[in-house]
Formats: C-alpha cells, structure tokens, sequence
C-alpha cells in the first residue's frame, strides 16, 4: 500500500494498515523525541491516539511543526 | 491600564508576529524592545527529523519566558473552518493553550478572511473550549455576529495583511468601537507606521497586532520600540480624552487687552 506524510508518497509493501506511530516511528523519528502534531486525512489526531488509529491505503498523514507566524 | 485577554491582564497593548525578521537574534531583540507579552507564531508541515522546527520552537519559547509571555498561535493558510478547526486543535496539543488568532482566508489576492467560514469555525472552536481571537475584515456586522458567537476579542483588519496601509477605512473601525463597548478590539494586520497604531488607540480600540511593519523596518528593534511608545501615547491621548473639532478657528491667545493696533 501507498500512505501520503506531508505529501510524499511513502509505500508500505506488505501491511494493510499501519498504526499512526508505526507509520511516524518508520519515516521520522521516536515521536517522544519532537515537537509536531498530527492530522490524519485533515482530522487532528491526538498523542495519546497515535497507537490506536490506523492509517490505511491512500490515507494522508500530515506532520506539523511550530513556525513564526504572524 | 492594562489589556485584558480572556481574563488575562497584559501590561502591554501591543501583540506581535515572530515571522520576516532578519535573523532570530533581532527578532528576540526586536520582541524585547516592544515591551509585547504576546507572541503569534504558527504551524506548518515539516520532518521532525530535521530539527528545522524544533530549533525554532526552542528559540520562540526562550524568548516567551523572558518577557513572562503568551504564546498566539494562528491558522494561517486555511481556507476553510475544518481546516482552521483541525489546526487549531494540533496548536493547542502543541503549545498548550486555548488561545487561538483565528484566519481563514477567503481570497488570495488581498488574503481577505472569508466571513462565513470565519463564524463557521469560530463557532465550533468556542464549543471545543477555544478562547478565539478572530481576524476579520472591518465589518461591523461581522464583527457582532463573531461577539455574539462569544469571541470577547475582535481582531478587524486596518488593511490587508502585509500591505503597510495603515487605517484604510477608520469610519469603519470607529463604528465597530462605537457599537461594541464591551468587545476588546485588537487591530490587527495592515499597520505600517507607528502612527497608524496611535491611531487606532485614539479611537479606543485595546491593542494592536502587527508584525511586517516592524520585521521589515530597515531597524527592526528601533521600530519596535517605537510602536510600543506609539501605542501608549494613543491610549494616554484616547483616556486623556479628545478635544472636540470646531469648524472655525478660535484664538488660543486671550483676546481681552490685546495689544493697542488691533484696537481701531
């Protein structure tokens, strides 16, 4: 299957579903380790969340981290 | 006198970006010249991996605990209320905190809030406990509405964001002070001179937020410092209270024993 994390397509051979932290813990880093948060197709998904919550074929996780901003 | 946001007494009136300054040093200097106690910042996609952001946040939150601040995350570069509604609630699992600077942009050529969207997402981040500060657009009935909805701080535009216009519709402005006593009004987003925000504390509005106009001075930490001097003179004036304008003149010397040639 193919996931989508910050727009990039990332394949995942041989699982139907990953959780949320599998799928960070693969591509970024231990997510104890930064300061982000996590939209699972547009819906905010909170850490305590990240083991339960299934990302599945064609799903877009994004990954967002603070800024400056006005 | 102090601002009061959501219950929380702020010694100074001026709210501040984080965004465009040269480096991070003036931008520290430049937050610590203001005298700001709040400071807007924002979320946007990066890989944790690379640290970019992390460095950022710990720079930002440096510079929050020095000034014994606050920090107003926004929901730049949303379109719609889901869209500010799910960055909302990933700044508030972020920062820690129920303050949110609320933008949804309606068109992209001006970056004009789009109203209805606006009270869509103001609405549901109300009931998920959210203290809102919604930038709008100087409409008055906008601006009840979204007060009405229980956002206690107002944020209309002085013009569009970036542009350095100034108060490009001041009836406007005062017509929404005038008509919303109770409402803490922040202009926010157009400033371009330390006088447009003297202005608008002349009108008796509670603050202003601005952000380019002080980044892009040519001395980012001198104009600082010059905003938060021009802010306290228009509060001091607007409490002072104005003179009434008169349409023709009146001596300001006493005319009463006027020197002898005016006399025939």
């Amino acid at each position: 299957m193919n996931i989508h994390i910050n727009g990039k397509a990332y394949p995942l051979s041989n699982e139907t579903h990953i959780s949320v932290s599998s799928a960070l813990t693969l591509h970024f880093i231990e997510p104890q380790q930064s300061t982000f948060a996590v939209a699972l197709n547009g819906d905010f998904v909170g850490k305590t969340d990240y083991d339960t919550t299934m990302v599945k074929n064609g799903d877009s996780l994004d990954v967002l981290q603070p800024i400056q901003g006005g | 006198m102090s601002l009061n946001i959501y219950g929380q007494n702020l010694d100074s009136r001026l709210l501040i970006g984080s965004a465009l300054y040269p480096s991070p040093q003036i931008m520290k200097q430049a937050i610590l010249a203001s005298g700001s106690q709040v400071i807007t910042l924002s979320l946007k996609r990066q890989n944790p991996a690379e640290q970019a952001g992390q460095q950022i946040w710990s720079y930002l939150q440096e510079v929050v605990t020095e000034v014994n601040g606050h920090l107003l995350p926004n929901t730049a570069g949303c379109k719609t209320a889901k869209e500010a509604v799910t960055l909302a609630k990933m700044s508030r699992e972020i920062f820690q905190t129920d303050w949110l600077k609320l933008e949804v942009i309606g068109d992209d050529y001006n970056l004009q809030p789009d109203p209805i969207e606006l009270l869509h997402a103001a609405e549901q981040l109300i009931k998920d406990g959210f203290k809102v500060l919604p930038y709008c657009t100087d409409d008055l009935v906008l601006c009840q509405r979204l007060y009405d909805l229980g956002c206690e701080v107002i944020m209309p535009w002085a013009s569009p964001i970036g542009t350095g216009k100034g108060l490009m519709n001041p009836y406007n402005l005062e017509t929404i002070r005038l008509r919303l006593p109770e409402a803490t009004l922040i202009l926010d987003a157009g400033i371009g001179k330390p006088s447009d925000a003297c202005l608008a504390m002349e009108m008796g509005y509670d603050g202003v937020l601005l952000n380019s106009a002080v980044a892009l001075a040519d001395n980012p930490v001198l104009m600082a410092k010059a905003f938060g001097q021009a802010l306290q003179a228009g509060e001091q004036g607007y409490v002072a209270g104005i003179m009434q304008q008169r349409q023709t003149a009146h001596p300001s010397t006493p005319t009463l024993d006027t020197p002898f040639w005016h006399q025939n």
